[in-house]
């Protein structure tokens, strides 16, 4: 390939990554040691110039904020918690999923991947909405139950934690069973049979055999929910109602409500910081899978 | 083929390909002439197939230089050179129909329809594909993959035509048919060919000349007469074919003849013609099994014989290899042929003397 | 027995699996065509949610908007995600591939929230330094939705280059056709199908994307889910269960057509037994 040619295509994404990619995270760290302030834009400059005097004001305020109001720290602990839990969950549900669609013939196996990603297909947003009917007090769950006389009072299901983990799961669910099924096709099914071949019973076969291989898909698929889990704001609002906390939820409402600029750049700070490790993680598996 | 073998079309002058430190082709120097059907062969990772892909552009020589007819095209992108290349995939375009796929060459060079149409068919016809013109790749048996493969890398007229391991993707059965098919079809079009295998056989059946390549130089270059029944290093006498190679120390030297001392023996090691080494030097001595004969007695010859016990024997059908264990604790190889079915053979455990003549050894000195 | 055995498990945890996935929506479309204003009982069959939705001019107007969006975000994040593609895949190691294959990766992951506020932030940033853009509206969201889908669409079409014998645009280039010709008349054709698939995929994260839009969208730039979630924040309406019909229906039919083409094209361009 020419080299002006191979420049642009590797120039072009690189360049367009950088500044809309890139250069946005240096701004958000920046205005996080900025204060706000009633103005367009709504942030002091942390660099002045005035009478020949440089001055660099770096406000670690909202830092300190963060640390000292312990309804940020339990944010982002209730997140973690929620979003592990949601992942294991998840896991749960969608490994034998996975595992199902990836022992069924060829030939079905295309039909039922495509009925697992479908729902994706279809609006996020309408999908949480769709459980906000049939979690409610008066929805279908607590409607049936009732007119079966399972129970005279409506069990609150809406507006809990147990809401956000059934929204979390079921929305992340595609991400999942995707990765573990795409690692677990792969799986040669004579290295089954050597191992039944060498006596090992077909439960033990699955503990020592095709787990261990199905791992990489595991951790690609526990990365997929666990990371944007983490920063959810649709689910925690449309099914957590006001005591589920959760740290983009909290990001959210200093952005939009509070209109605090500065804090909630340092929030999304500290939510980078705290996802830094299972991103690196996510990345090493995905690079290894596109550049392999 | 002679008359035009003067002529050279392609020169590869002191090239050297590096990637990082590692050194994959080392001054690699070769003439090849018009016409002729050329094989670099080599065990995987001997650097031929970089130096193939330097012939077609797809690597730049770090050093050297490479003509085709005279001109430099070192620095040539491949879309600009007058080289096609049959690919060890066939890289068949997988959306096109046979007749596009040989016609994509010449379409790039934006040739009249007309003239384009005329080609595709005469390629066709050439390589016995008409009928199947229309037909997507998948559609094709491996062997007719082939023959397209030719077609498109024959269908431009190329100076060279290159082909890279032209049988690896073939059964073993079909390949002794496709390779004297394919040198028929080159040779009707009379285009200078350099091929790339790691499989002697099919170096020695197509080629016209073969060069011995290993890591990274070339060993020896000659007819497949000559590399076989005169190979210049150890690695050549073992790569084409099995070989004994004795170590000997050189003793006498002579015009005619030249002897050797070697402890496998039971007797003096003698060579036709003379030695290039000094007294005392050490060299290797190669002999073919099939060189070889067997006796259950002792041969009148007083040099070139030795005797040890029958350790193994390898029916081959043909012919039958007998692995003769020494009093040394080498292992010799001879060949016989099976002539009679029901000749009394030698067998396990038998003793056994091997002599041969003077005239069938080889000196090595690398 | 085994067989017997792995297929009757399969059977129980596919069926429960695709009971969780499929209820929540069936549930949806059927009470889309409820006669009554409360969206959980059942009060006769109507088209009459439908007629409102057709009605909405809001609903309407940020439909409209939220496809436009859609359509050009989708277009732009195929063409920088294919050439990202080709970069990871073709181009071999260069000084910061290391960096690009993160920030390629990293999109995938990201909370919303991250990536619409660090967007805004830099368009805010942009505008009062640069003085462009003056004003957000589909302009930013379509920028932050190009970058979000181009990783989504890079990992698609990726995996196809990758499987793509290298050889096959080495031997179009063999035969003389220069790398931007052997790109769209060997590499291209080969790979649409990805591409295709990579497209309708960006097309349905633009569509379906609130939070990072609620960020860098501007007055007059009201998308669809932002329409929705503004709507169904008031109260539950079952005007949003006729639209999530409609959502489905398209998606369905969409993804069979994109599931069709794909299976032709892998009819032809994998082998036949002989």
């Amino acid at each position: 390939m020419s080299k002006l040619g191979a420049r642009s295509v590797i120039g072009v994404p690189y360049v367009w990554l950088l500044l809309f990619f890139l250069v946005p995270f240096i701004i958000v760290f920046k205005i996080s040691f900025s204060e706000m302030q009633y103005a367009i834009p709504p942030y002091t400059d942390l660099v002045g110039w005035a009478d020949e005097v440089l001055t660099i004001n770096l406000n670690l305020g909202n830092y300190y904020y963060l640390w000292d109001d312990s309804l940020y720290a339990k944010a982002y602990l209730s997140s973690v918690r929620i979003a592990f839990f949601a992942t294991i969950g998840a896991l749960i549900i969608g490994y034998p999923m996975a595992y199902a669609i990836a022992r069924a013939d060829a030939s079905s196996r295309n039909a039922l991947l495509m009925m697992v990603m479908l729902p994706s297909w279809t609006s996020f947003l309408i999908r949480i909405y769709a459980w906000v009917g049939i979690l409610k007090n008066n929805g279908l769950i607590n409607n049936a139950l009732m007119s079966v006389g399972i129970i005279d009072q409506p069990i609150a299901m809406l507006n809990t934690e147990f809401a956000v983990y059934i929204g979390i799961v079921y929305a992340y669910l595609p991400f999942m069973i995707l990765p573990i099924y795409t690692n677990l096709v792969k799986l040669d099914n004579s290295l089954l049979e050597a191992s039944a071949d060498l006596g090992c019973p077909p439960w033990k076969t699955f503990l020592t055999v095709t787990l261990p291989l199905s791992k990489a898909g595991i951790i690609a698929g526990s990365m997929l929910v666990f990371i944007p889990s983490v920063g959810e704001f649709v689910i925690p609002e449309m099914l957590g109602g006001a005591e589920t906390l959760m740290i983009g939820k909290v990001l959210w409402q200093e952005f939009f409500n509070n209109r605090d600029w500065p804090v909630a750049s340092a929030v999304a700070i500290v939510m980078l910081l705290l996802l830094l490790v299972p991103i690196t993680f996510f990345h090493r598996y995905q690079s290894r899978e596109l550049e392999a | 083929m002679s008359d035009a073998a003067s002529s050279p079309m392609l020169e590869i002058r002191q090239v050297t390909k590096r990637f990082g430190q590692l050194s994959a082709v080392k001054d690699v120097s070769l003439t090849i002439n018009k016409g002729e059907i050329f094989a670099l062969l080599g065990g995987s990772g001997c650097g031929k197939t970089t130096l193939l892909r330097m012939m077609s552009g797809f690597e730049t020589p770090s050093e050297g230089a490479i003509l085709i007819d005279g001109e430099d095209v070192s620095k040539v992108p491949p879309f600009q050179r007058p080289v096609n290349m049959m690919f060890q995939s066939y890289a068949l375009f997988p959306h096109m129909t046979v007749e596009q796929n040989v016609a994509f060459g010449l379409k790039q060079d934006k040739l009249p329809k007309a003239q384009i149409a005329d080609q595709v068919a005469a390629m066709l016809k050439l390589v016995h594909m008409t009928d199947f013109a229309k037909r997507k790749p998948n559609q094709l048996s491996g062997g007719q993959r082939q023959r397209v493969a030719l077609a498109r890398s024959l269908a431009k007229k190329p100076k060279v035509l290159l082909l890279d391991e032209p049988m690896g993707a073939l059964d073993k059965k079909l390949r002794s048919q496709m390779q004297l098919e394919l040198v028929d079809i080159i040779e009707s079009v009379g285009v200078t060919c350099v091929m790339v295998t790691h499989d002697q056989e099919e170096a020695m059946t197509m080629a016209n000349r073969v060069s011995v390549m290993h890591l990274g130089e070339i060993m020896q270059v000659g007819s497949p007469s000559e590399i076989y029944e005169f190979p210049n290093s150890r690695h050549t006498a073992e790569f084409i074919g099995s070989v004994n190679i004795f170590d000997a120390t050189v003793q006498g030297v002579g015009s005619d003849a030249s002897q050797l001392s070697c402890t496998d023996l039971n007797c003096v090691l003698s060579v036709e013609g003379g030695v290039n080494a000094v007294e005392g030097a050490q060299v290797g001595v190669a002999v073919r099994p099939e060189k070889i004969y067997m006796s259950r007695t002792q041969p009148e010859q007083g040099d070139n014989w030795l005797h040890g016990k029958v350790e193994d024997i390898a029916y081959l059908g043909g012919h039958s290899v007998y692995h003769v264990k020494l009093a040394s604790g080498k292992t010799v190889m001879a060949t016989t042929t099976n002539v009679d079915r029901h000749e009394q053979r030698l067998t396990w455990e038998d003793q056994v003397y091997l002599y041969w003549s003077a005239s069938s050894s080889v000196v090595l000195y690398q | 027995m085994q067989t017997g055995k792995i297929s009757r498990f399969s059977k129980t945890v596919l069926s429960l699996g695709f009971f969780f996935l499929y209820a929540p929506i069936l549930i949806l479309v059927i009470f889309s065509f409820n006669k009554s204003e409360l969206v959980t009982v059942w009060a006769g069959f109507s088209f009459k949610w439908y007629g409102e939705l057709f009605r909405d001019p809001q609903m309407l107007g940020a439909a409209w908007i939220s496809l436009k969006i859609a359509f050009l975000a989708a277009s732009a994040a195929v063409v920088l995600g294919t050439m990202a593609s080709i970069v990871m895949v073709r181009m071999g190691n260069f000084t910061g591939k290391t960096a690009f294959t993160s920030m390629i990766t990293a999109p995938l992951v990201m909370p919303e929230v991250i990536t619409g506020l660090s967007l805004l932030l830099l368009f805010v940033a942009m505008g009062q330094s640069l003085g462009w853009p003056g004003q957000r509206g589909m302009l930013t969201i379509w920028i932050a939705h190009v970058t979000f889908c181009t990783a989504f669409v890079t990992v698609v079409v990726t995996s196809r280059l990758q499987e793509m014998d290298e050889s096959i645009e080495e031997a179009a280039q063999d035969l003389g056709a220069p790398p931007w010709k052997v790109f769209f008349l060997v590499t291209l054709p080969i790979i649409a199908p990805a591409l295709m698939s990579g497209w309708l995929l960006a097309f349905t994260l633009s569509l379906d994307d609130l939070v990072i839009a609620s960020f860098v969208s501007g007055p007059g730039s009201t998308t669809l889910p932002m329409a929705v979630f503004s709507s169904v924040r008031m109260g539950i309406s079952p005007q949003i269960n006729a639209l999530a019909t409609l959502v489905v229906l398209v998606a369905t039919i969409a993804v069979f057509i994109a599931w069709w083409v794909a299976q032709r094209s892998l009819r032809v361009t994998t082998k036949v037994g002989d």
